[in-house]
């Protein structure tokens, strides 16, 4: 994947580096990989999400292990090692600049949310509608709540997950999390 | 317009050659339920007897097939309006058992149909637990109830047939996230509550 940072353009690349910095910061959710994969790919680049979510993955861990340990930007660009040939001139600057500019106020300590091993709940998109008709019945009136869930995966990484329910399984839906709600107050 | 072509309800008539009512009730069943895909093999499998050759085995599924799929898609529940989609000269005793079964059947009918319709993956079920995080590598003692929440989701039926896919989304929730959820879903709730007194 370190050979695909080259297609991306240094703009481009400093976003990606600025979001994770303020994903480990706590100043933003997640990062919308998806989202900027889709303005890379509109302006002429042929890179997957898969691969910019391995680059995201890589610059993700190489900022929190290097906040972790308190490197200078000059331990960092030790740290990277052989990499930094790999690396795309423009790239190595993007990292050292994110790093001088931001890399002193990452607290990575200090917070019982981080320890994603499991995706993070970040929203909940919805919608509520009735399918009228269907190929197989011409008069549904059928309603049904629609949901996205948005989710922070290990690296930080935004995914939308969406799906369907029927009235009865909503309520259920809603009920089980004021359950939740009611157990958490009491832990 | 009428349910079937002339020809096809000509084809009906072999279910006269049945060895009994139940034969044609499970017949109908199956005819229903099989997508058009799948008539070619049921009409081998469940017409040797009833007809004469392939041609007419495939008929035959096809009729009862578009049939009862007729009567679920215009939603009609009276046996009137069964009785009426029959041609005059058509075989009374048959339209009179055929129109029974059809009745017997509308309702589960309907909601197969309707569970089977195009959708987004659907949720089948919803497992969570609370826990207490204590300690980590980072932070050595504290006390921060979490919660777990794991969501299947089943990919739209019609693509799957007969393997559904099952995803699983495990997610976790601080109190602050869960009160993000708690308020978007008690949105939808009361919006539910407006449609509803509508």
């Amino acid at each position: 994947a370190a050979d695909k940072i080259n297609l991306i353009p240094q703009d481009f690349f400093a976003e990606l580096c600025e979001q994770i910095v303020q994903h480990l910061n706590h100043k933003i959710p997640g990062v919308n990989t998806a989202e900027l994969c889709q303005r890379i790919q509109t302006s002429g680049i042929e890179i997957s999400v898969g691969d910019l979510a391995k680059i995201a993955n890589i610059v993700s861990f190489l900022f929190s292990t290097a906040a972790r340990n308190s490197l200078s930007t000059e331990e960092l660009v030790t740290t990277l090692g052989n990499a930094v040939s790999a690396l795309p001139k423009h790239a190595l600057q993007v990292i050292r600049h994110v790093w001088n500019e931001q890399g002193k106020s990452i607290s990575v300590s200090e917070d019982a949310g981080n320890m994603a091993t499991v995706g993070q709940f970040v929203d909940i998109k919805w919608k509520l509608g009735v399918a009228m008709s269907s190929d197989t019945c011409r008069s549904l009136k059928y309603p049904y709540v629609t949901v996205t869930l948005t989710v922070a995966d290990g690296s930080g990484q935004l995914t939308d997950k969406t799906f369907e329910m029927t009235i009865p399984q909503f309520k259920n839906f809603f009920r089980q999390f004021k359950e939740m709600a009611a157990v958490l107050e009491t832990v | 317009m009428a349910a079937l072509r002339d020809g096809e309800f000509a084809a009906l008539q072999s279910l006269l050659k049945a060895p009994s009512k139940d034969a044609v009730r499970q017949l109908c069943q199956e005819c229903f339920s099989s997508p058009p895909a799948g008539l070619g093999p049921l009409a081998q499998r469940a017409c040797p007897g009833l007809t004469a050759d392939a041609e007419e085995a495939e008929q035959l599924v096809s009729a009862l097939h578009n049939l009862t799929r007729h009567v679920v898609y215009r939603g009609l529940t009276k046996a009137e309006d069964i009785l009426a989609l029959f041609p005059e000269n058509f075989h009374q005793n048959l339209k009179n058992l055929l129109t029974k079964i059809i009745l017997e059947n509308i309702s589960a009918w309907r909601n197969e149909a309707q569970a089977s319709q195009i959708s987004l993956p659907r949720l089948v079920d919803m497992d969570w637990r609370v826990d207490v995080k204590t300690s980590s590598d980072s932070i050595s003692r504290m006390a921060v109830p979490t919660c777990l929440l794991q969501l299947k989701m089943q990919e739209d039926v019609a693509l799957c047939g007969n393997s559904p896919v099952v995803s699983a989304l495990t997610v976790e929730l601080s109190k602050e996230t869960l009160d993000t959820m708690l308020e978007g879903l008690g949105r939808i709730r009361d919006q539910l509550s407006a449609v509803a007194n509508k």
